[in-house]
């Protein structure tokens, strides 16, 4: 029991270390650790609710490739961030080959169209499903930085390393996605 | 365009506070900042709007429970697993799946060997199993190395006494007598072996020569903390710890190890240094030892033994 615990306590960066060195039964802890996050992380980043099933394939993909490429973790990143990297590219992936929804110039109508059928709806829902509503209708890159935010815990410095960008930009970034998700909600 | 959209348009104050009022419905607007939002809110209804709106939106967040993963991926990842690790050509340790995990996985043919004990099926949770599986195989690891460590050290110190057995004949009462003198020259013929290209057994040798004592202020134990930092050969550098851990009355001695740690790159020399620096209860050594149980470049085995350390020191 003593042994367990201190397993236990090894950091995410440890255990995906010996998973590099082909321990493949280190990734059992990580996949105890993760899999409910990256489930809820990949069910709210399709926007729409339902897609249980949908999410439930990515999140296996994700582990197939942290398997997959387990090579190319490099020993000490940050595994947190590295895997929500793979789960972002799973996701794209899935939608590139299934003609995600349209996001160009339509999507400001569409998004007040909606919005007000949103709040039509949302006054026979609960908060929570109406906030998932609103989600929904905010542009992709919108609404994953707000559930990498509000929902995942990650700070700004982890969206930026995601997304590429600086800290500060993701701050700015992200404030620009939480006004446009109250004007949906609150339209 | 709400009205709040409007308002912020034409009153420059409510634009200048606009991009606070997230950080300040949050809390995490700085003091003064702060001071400046609460002063103008009282006299705007539209910056009070948009606070309760955004409180609003904030407690609808904290109040969507999680999405709860169905069981089916924990069987299909153990399966994913257990594929893999066929794939792998890897034998399954100590722990193997359990005979449902196997059999959910529909992968008959890789139940365990071991999946049922005394006619009761092993049924494991997954958050225990496989930490058992990781201790023990890197345990096993560990105790090999010693192994291989402690064989190579024998023989050395099997070497060196015959060597003493053949040169003194009188081993015994030889070292604590003859200290002062015979370790100065021990001295310096290790100073001049690291100079010198000798063999790495002479090196060995010499290092295994030195004896459990020494007078105060020794030169040997300069020249063993100087074998242990520089010495090419890991062994001798194995050698020069196990020397030094011997002479631990020597004040320079817990220093000199804690000093060598970060210099070591060689699992065995790391795991011994680690265990003695332990065995010491050397403090020291805990910045080394945090910095070296996440050192990317270090084998898992080292850095479990370097936590496992600091959790014994700390």
């Amino acid at each position: 029991m003593i042994a367990a615990d201190v397993q236990l306590s090894e950091s995410d960066e440890t255990l995906m270390s010996r998973v590099r060195a082909d321990e493949l039964d280190q990734l059992t802890p990580l996949f105890e650790r993760y899999h409910g996050p990256l489930f809820g992380f990949l069910c709210r980043l399709q926007g729409s609710a339902g897609n249980r099933e949908v999410a439930q394939d990515l999140t296996q993909n994700v582990f197939e490739r942290v398997l997959k490429y387990r090579a190319s973790y490099q020993p000490g990143q940050p595994f947190r961030a590295w895997i929500y990297q793979l789960a972002r590219h799973v996701h794209a992936d899935h939608w590139q080959r299934q003609k995600p929804p349209a996001q160009d110039l339509d999507t400001v109508e569409r998004t007040a169209a909606h919005g007000r059928a949103a709040q039509a709806q949302r006054q026979a829902h609960d908060q929570t499903q109406g906030l998932h509503e609103a989600l929904a209708l905010l542009p992709a890159p919108q609404r994953e930085i707000l559930v990498l935010h509000r929902f995942q815990g990650f700070d700004y410095a982890e969206i930026g390393q995601l997304l590429g960008c600086s800290a500060g930009a993701a701050r700015v970034k992200a404030h620009r996605a939480l006004e446009a998700l109250r004007q949906v909600y609150f339209q | 365009m709400n009205f709040a959209a409007e308002n912020f348009s034409f009153n420059p104050e409510c634009a200048a506070l606009r991009p606070w009022l997230m950080d300040f419905a949050e809390g995490t607007l700085p003091a003064a900042e702060t001071a400046q939002v609460v002063a103008h809110l009282p006299g705007c209804p539209a910056c009070q709007r948009e606070l309760a709106q955004l409180r609003t939106l904030f407690q609808a967040f904290d109040a969507t429970p999680a999405e709860l993963p169905p069981l089916a991926l924990r069987e299909n990842f153990l399966a994913l697993l257990v594929r893999e690790k066929a794939a792998l050509g890897q034998q399954g340790s100590i722990h193997q799946v359990s005979s449902s995990d196997a059999a959910s996985a529909g992968n008959d043919k890789f139940v365990p060997l071991r999946a049922v004990r005394g006619d009761q099926p092993l049924t494991p949770s997954t958050a225990t199993y496989a930490p058992e599986t990781t201790t023990a195989a890197s345990r096993l690891r560990t105790q090999q190395w010693l192994r291989i460590a402690a064989s190579v050290a024998l023989v050395a110190v099997g070497a060196a006494l015959g060597l003493l057995f053949r040169f003194t004949g009188r081993v015994g009462e030889a070292p604590l007598a003859a200290a002062p003198t015979a370790t100065a020259q021990l001295a310096s013929q290790l100073t001049a072996a690291a100079q010198r290209p000798a063999t790495a057994t002479d090196r060995l040798r010499l290092v295994e020569e030195v004896p459990t004592k020494l007078a105060p202020n020794d030169p040997a134990v300069q020249a063993l903390i100087h074998t242990l930092d520089a010495d090419p050969n890991p062994n001798v550098r194995l050698a020069a710890c196990e020397a030094l851990f011997r002479l631990r009355a020597d004040p320079r001695v817990g220093p000199a190890l804690v000093e060598a740690l970060p210099l070591q790159t060689d699992p065995n020399v790391q795991i011994t240094l680690i265990e003695m620096l332990v065995a010491l209860r050397e403090k020291r050594a805990v910045p080394q030892l945090e910095q070296l149980s996440r050192q990317p470049g270090a084998l898992p085995a080292v850095r479990q033994q370097a936590a496992s350390g600091l959790g014994q020191l700390i």
